[in-house]
């Protein structure tokens, strides 16, 4: 049986965007670090996925919160894309790309990641407590560690820039060997 | 969404699951040069009519009538919506059996052998997919079509 073509699914997802019957569009994007799924939603992106975490259950969340119209388009998200390689094999970018945390339920966790996405640049580190400080509940490290775990934007909310105050690198939703190389990119290890 | 909605797959898996075997459909009804024009066709009206459905059983068959309804617009040269606007209680693709003549001629056979006459009549799949359809081997989807045709035929000669 021969394939689709992906000059047809490329036309059903721009007329499906075109027409707004794309609840959310998604992209799959070959990284040094990775496959990456990312999910853009109407109002930002609402998810990164690494290559380990399972695409159906990944997307099956995103239909749950946002509806089920999800379609892939890599034309529609050429710029994400483009941002994040470029970001990804070192070139000197900030990545400023629309978030949308919606997918976060929990009213502090989200303050921890919103904070975390304006305030904690390029080439910077904080850490849990620190930032759970500026979200602010001062001594709610653990809490902001949950959130920095949970986050569903990894990369684009750079929750790899956050690090133990006792020292070390500390953990990462994707692995520790990828947020080792994130903050090398960045310069900041 | 409510609560009392389906929980429909997002619908890419559906087109990365069963593309492949409807552009083959679509290629059967229209034409190689149409098939794609079809398709593309077919799943934009699917995804218009996706959150409206009422359940999440049956997707595979309801994209084969929507594809097949998409088909025969095509070939009409004027569209037509509405009856894509639900998918089909049992896997009927029944816009190709439009006034439920093939129906009515089944309708004397058992489900058993109904079924396998639909698939391969009506959906017009090749026995390999009968064979998915039907959870059987290529070899046993064609002899039960082969026996339906049989008892038909016998039931319309007596």
């Amino acid at each position: 049986m021969t394939p689709l073509p992906d000059t047809l699914l490329e036309a059903v997802a721009s007329a499906a965007v075109r027409e707004g019957l794309a609840d959310a569009i998604f992209t799959r994007l070959s990284t040094p670090i990775g496959r990456l799924l990312v999910v853009q939603g109407p109002n930002g992106i609402v998810r990164v996925g690494f290559e380990e975490e399972p695409e159906d259950a990944l997307l099956a969340g995103v239909a749950a919160e946002l509806g089920p119209r999800v379609v892939a388009s890599d034309r529609e998200l050429a710029a994400t894309r483009d941002a994040l390689s470029a970001y990804l094999e070192g070139e000197e970018s900030m990545l400023d790309l629309p978030v949308d945390l919606g997918f976060v339920h929990a009213p502090f966790r989200r303050a921890v990641l919103e904070t975390l996405h304006d305030t904690v640049r390029r080439g910077e580190v904080v850490t849990y407590g620190k930032l759970a400080e500026r979200s602010g509940r001062p001594g709610a490290f653990r809490a902001a560690a949950t959130a920095c775990a949970r986050n569903p934007v990894p990369i684009v909310v750079p929750c790899h820039r956050v690090l133990p105050g006792s020292g070390g690198i500390g953990n990462y939703g994707g692995g520790v060997a990828r947020k080792r190389v994130l903050l090398e990119l960045e310069g900041a290890l | 969404m409510t609560a009392t909605a389906p929980a429909l797959p997002p619908f890419w898996s559906l087109v990365e699951a069963h593309g492949d075997e409807l552009l083959a459909h679509a290629r059967r009804l229209a034409g190689p040069e149409h098939a794609e024009d079809v398709l593309q066709d077919a799943f934009l009206r699917a995804l218009r009519a996706y959150p409206r459905l009422r359940h999440a059983e049956h997707l595979r068959a309801w994209l084969y009538r929507v594809t097949t309804t998409a088909a025969i617009d095509a070939h009409r040269g004027r569209p037509r919506e509405s009856p894509v606007a639900e998918p089909p209680i049992v896997a009927v693709a029944d816009d190709v059996d439009a006034d439920g003549a093939f129906e009515a001629l089944i309708a004397p056979l058992p489900e058993a052998a109904r079924e396998p006459l639909r698939l391969r009549f009506v959906e017009d799949l090749d026995y390999d997919h009968i064979a998915g359809r039907l959870g059987c081997s290529p070899q046993a989807a064609r002899q039960r079509v082969s026996t339906a045709v049989r008892t038909l035929r016998e039931r319309h000669a007596a």
